[in-house]
């Protein structure tokens, strides 16, 4: 391990690697997991001096509109710009065919085209230069041809206002060319649909992650009592998060500054910067608070409304001036959810409840997040399992992560699941405790993990099932499909499932802890908000790991050019990542605080000094004190005043990486805590309408740094799930290709009135490999819940409803009424 | 006495004036008339308890005018357009959709926003902050405006009545389980004084 021979550099590197040991707390909890903390983010938020990048004004600004493409698919013949040029207050107007602009393209998914593919290919991760993952092509961030209905297609305008600007795009006069498209992704495989794409043959994307296979799913089948075979199918849904996509962009000479809505701030500087040719250390970037995303500001090289930044950029560059670029609320509609898939399965289990294979064939349409089958994987005993996954492009946006990309997997865990307990008559919480397991072990491996690891030896699914029955009675209530009519004549559904938590396995970050010399604690390092309310939670973790209280502590997460970048609020890793950051730089601070302090002690050694409450004291006589303050009075980063010497600052930082997605198994690092959710519907037989009456979430948050938080990820995450299962869909119109519903009163999600009582239950076992064990929750509900429905209703009505969302046209169909 | 700004010429007398309402209160005093015509797009209305006196084009909303021009960043944009209650502003007592009300439909209209009834250290900001009644916040000064005015007019709500008054507003993050406990608290802390 550490040794005394690394280098400077060698030595942050060691320090901010991952441990596979569980994280037994070593400090006294005053501050971390106590309830009724006044969240930092609070009153600036309720009394609307919360400040959005769609709030940013700035002196000389002009507004900065792009046209989207009214067509499915088309390319533009002729474009006059005459009109618009007129117009009094127009400033600036790009062209396709601007030399600014040509050529510039977003890469089609995570990876870059240029640096970062270049940057994989050296280390080795990669054999090619990746354009992504092949699954989205490059686009031009502005060309003449339009590949979906919203694409930002022909011309650009930077304009005194915005209404201006929206005039001045209306009075481009243009010619096109409508091409023919497709909608669906199977039928965009079959040999008559039209090719998409320029320079190929066929519509199906590259993946390289196409096939997985674990074991031998044929000898599964043989070993399986019963066969279970069925399809499944979910339409696409949206984000839709509450603040409009926007930018702000204005250069300082050579210098670049942005206001960005993106959950990444440092990806997208690293990002614009290469799509820019500009060099990093030019641009700065603010990260204002941001209206909830979810994912869609999660990467900021896939969304093409990234293309903005760009626009914005260049139209700042031409006119001297800052620019704010806008999208309004249907344009917000282009990009979808990335689990648009018709899945196959084939299912084999024993009349006891195990199963022995799954077999699942996915289509997916345009992205594709996970392939579906590696929760099987993570998180069961069973030995055969074999996904194909692919990717079809079709006239459609690019979709992309959408609370959260691990979608298709919860869709394909959920419903074999319960599609085995239903066919086998069992309760579905006992098929879940069989297979229980991971990497086709069963639990006593998970067992000895945790024993060898430090991790105590609790079993959380089964603590997760146990809460949850109790909560909603399901001992008393459930019942075989089809069977409870309720008085009030409607038929009486429920439904369980159940997953691992994924939420530990990745994200690095960085941050540096400032004793300020009133004794006071600034944390430094970027970081966007998306309403996870991670400030108070690294606040109350410096405040315990220094002996400080909370109301001690402050953030100043907005701007980046302060050189520490905490790991942002998405990629499945929040506090589990930023937590062991904080916590370390917090040690490193109060190591040298405690140095410090024994100076002015005189005659005690650092580590014969500890903190409380604000106080350092001498561990074996603790009646000699000092307070933190007093200590760093004159330990400062800079001082005035030639009369005084000055001692050096109390400032340390620390960087900590968590592991790589979708290598959790890999790094020998098997999950360990559990979820279950239940559900209870009432079905009107008559009107096939599905009421949502009753909601249980139970997740095993290993630790909870801040409850009510977590409990705001639990019900706010089931508001999103259940809308996405009932009534959020995206509808085309099959003639014209075009979105019928980009609006939030024809997309319809939740309102406070819709569903019945959510209870959030969490426990706390501490078997996450986050900060004293704590295990992510923002991303688990809002993904699990979509596909309960389905068994929900089919145990209500005795019929299975595999397409989803479960709307009532679909329910009285599978009444044979419709 | 200060030298009025020459904003408003009296068509009489050529004396100038900063504020229209003092004009016209000289053309009835000296002059003994009303017709004084009033600048079209003028606009007088009270923010905040801060009277404004705004020339206002006939398409501004008034979401664009209190946001954009006053500067009040409470109203956010988050539908687009009359769906989703997050530009809540009070009107004259009652909670009107900022973004669907034009701002020349205003005169004389008093106005209230969240940044308002924070300054009037008013129950529900403690509560919500308390009930962590927010998550990325954008919706919340609309939930705020909302609650207020319905507490304005029932100050003795049950919950019911409350998740019924606040049905209108949208929250993608879900925060709704948290209104009803924040806002029977402000209520009570109201009642008590």
């Amino acid at each position: 391990m550490a040794s005394d021979n690394l280098g400077d550099y060698e030595r942050v590197q060691e320090e901010g690697k991952y441990s596979l040991e569980a994280d037994i707390p070593t400090i006294t909890f005053t501050e971390i997991g106590k309830r009724g903390i006044r969240r930092m983010d609070g009153y600036e938020k309720a009394s609307g001096k919360a400040i959005y990048t769609r709030d940013m004004q700035l002196p000389g600004m002009l507004y900065g509109r792009v046209l989207m493409s009214p067509y499915a698919r088309a390319k533009i013949l002729r474009m006059d710009t005459g009109r618009a040029e007129a117009l009094p207050g127009v400033r600036s107007i790009m062209r396709y065919d601007d030399p600014e602009i040509e050529g510039r393209g977003l890469n089609g998914s995570y990876f870059a085209p240029g640096w970062v593919g270049r940057q994989l290919k050296r280390s080795g991760l990669v054999e090619d230069e990746l354009e992504g993952w092949g699954l989205k092509p490059v686009r031009p961030v502005l060309g003449d041809e339009a590949w979906y209905e919203g694409q930002p297609v022909g011309v650009a305008v930077a304009a005194d206002s915005e209404d201006i600007a929206n005039e001045a795009l209306r009075l481009v006069d243009m010619d096109w060319e409508e091409l023919p498209f497709v909608l669906d992704q199977e039928e965009a495989l079959k040999p008559d649909a039209p090719i998409l794409r320029p320079n190929s043959d066929s519509n199906l994307l590259e993946d390289p992650r196409q096939l997985l296979e674990v074991g031998d799913v044929e000898k599964g089948f043989k070993e399986a009592d019963r066969i279970i075979e069925f399809t499944a199918r979910r339409n696409a849904h949206l984000w839709a998060g509450a603040e409009m996509a926007s930018v702000l962009v204005r250069w300082r000479g050579d210098n670049l500054e942005m206001w960005l809505r993106e959950q990444q701030p440092y990806h997208a500087k690293m990002l614009f910067a290469e799509w820019m040719d500009l060099p990093m250390n030019r641009i700065t970037v603010h990260s204002p608070y941001m209206g909830c995303s979810f994912g869609e500001r999660g990467n900021p090289a896939n969304n093409p409304s990234n293309g903005m930044n760009i626009l914005a950029a260049l139209f700042s560059k031409r006119t001297g001036r800052p620019v704010k670029f806008l999208y309004n609320r249907n344009e917000t509609f282009f990009g979808e959810s990335g689990d648009m898939m018709v899945s196959y399965f084939k299912v084999g289990a024993k009349e006891d409840g195990t199963i022995t294979a799954v077999q699942i064939k996915n289509v997916f349409a345009v992205y594709m997040c996970t392939p579906g089958i590696e929760h099987f994987i993570d998180n069961t005993r069973i030995p055969n399992l074999k996904c194909e996954a692919i990717t079809v492009d079709v006239s459609k946006a690019a979709a992309w992560w959408d609370r959260c990309e691990q979608l298709p997997n919860t869709f394909c865990f959920t419903l074999v699941f319960d599609h085995v307990a239903a066919e086998l008559g069992m309760d579905p919480t006992e098929v879940a405790l069989k297979n229980d397991g991971y990497d086709s072990r069963d639990t006593t491996h998970l067992s000895k993990y945790k024993s060898e690891h430090g991790f105590p030896d609790r079993d959380s699914l089964r603590e997760c099932i146990k809460a949850g029955k109790k909560a909603i009675g399901w001992d008393e209530k459930w019942h075989p499909p089809g069977t409870k009519k309720l008085p009030n004549g409607k038929m009486h559904g429920m439904a369980f499932t159940w997953d691992h938590a994924w939420d530990d396995v990745r994200g690095t970050g960085s941050a540096a802890i400032l004793i300020e010399n009133d004794g006071t604690v600034s944390i430094i390092g970027q970081q966007a908000d998306i309403g996870v309310n991670p400030w108070t939670a690294y606040c109350q973790i410096v405040a315990d790991e220094l002996g400080m209280r909370y109301q001690d502590i402050n953030i100043k997460p907005f701007d980046l050019d302060q050189g520490f970048a905490l790991m942002s609020p998405d990629g499945s890793c929040n506090l589990c990542s930023n937590g062991i950051v904080l916590r370390k730089a917090a040690r490193k601070a109060k190591k040298m605080l405690l140095e410090l302090a024994a100076q002015k002690f005189e005659d005690v050694r650092p580590e014969e000094l500890d903190t409380k409450d604000r106080i350092i004291y001498v561990k074996s006589d603790p009646k000699r004190e000092k307070t933190i303050k007093e200590v760093v009075a004159r330990a400062m980063p800079m001082f005035a005043s030639a009369g005084y010497w000055s001692e050096a600052p109390v400032i340390a930082w620390a960087w900590h990486t968590h592991g790589v997605w979708g290598e959790a198994l890999e790094t020998g690092r098997p999950r360990l805590g559990r979820q279950s959710h239940f559900i209870e519907v009432e079905v009107d037989t008559e009107t096939g309408t599905v009421e949502v009456s009753r909601v249980v979430n139970v997740n095993d948050v290993g630790k909870a740094v801040s409850p009510e938080t977590v409990e705001g990820q639990m019900y706010g995450g089931s508001y999103l799930g259940v809308g996405r299962s009932l009534t959020e869909e995206m509808i085309w119109d099959g003639k014209t290709g075009v979105l019928l519903n980009r609006n939030l009163l024809d997309y319809k999600y939740a309102t406070m009135v819709d569903y019945g009582p959510v209870d959030a239950i969490f426990l706390e076992t501490g078997l996450g490999h986050g900060p004293y064990g704590a295990i992510g929750v923002g991303e688990a509900t809002a993904t699990m819940m979509p596909a309960l429905l389905g068994p929900a209703v089919y145990n209500a009505i005795g019929h299975w409803i595999d397409d989803f969302p479960i709307t009532p046209d679909k329910v009285l169909k599978a009444l044979g009424k419709a | 006495m200060k030298e009025a700004m020459s904003k408003f010429l009296c068509p009489y007398c050529s004396t100038t004036f900063g504020v229209f309402e003092e004009l016209k209160a000289h053309a009835i005093s000296d002059h003994k008339t009303e017709s004084v015509p009033a600048p079209e797009g003028l606009i007088r209305l009270t923010v905040n308890r801060e009277v404004h006196e705004i020339q206002v084009e006939p398409q501004w909303t008034l979401n664009y005018l209190i946001h954009d021009r006053l500067g009040l960043t409470s109203p956010k944009m988050f539908c687009d357009r009359g769906a989703c209650g997050s530009c809540t502003v009070i009107l004259d007592g009652r909670p009107i959709l900022s973004c669907m009300t034009l701002a020349i439909e205003c005169d004389g209209t008093t106005i209230e926003t969240a940044e308002g009834i924070a300054k009037s250290n008013h129950p529900l900001l403690d509560s919500y902050v308390k009930h962590h009644t927010m998550q990325c916040g954008y919706c919340t000064p609309g939930f705020i405006t909302t609650s207020k005015a319905f507490l304005d007019r029932n100050p003795n709500p049950t919950e019911e009545e409350i998740r019924e008054a606040l049905s209108g507003n949208l929250c993608r993050c879900g925060t709704y389980p948290q209104h009803p406990k924040a806002v029977l608290e402000a209520a009570k802390n109201l009642r008590e004084g």
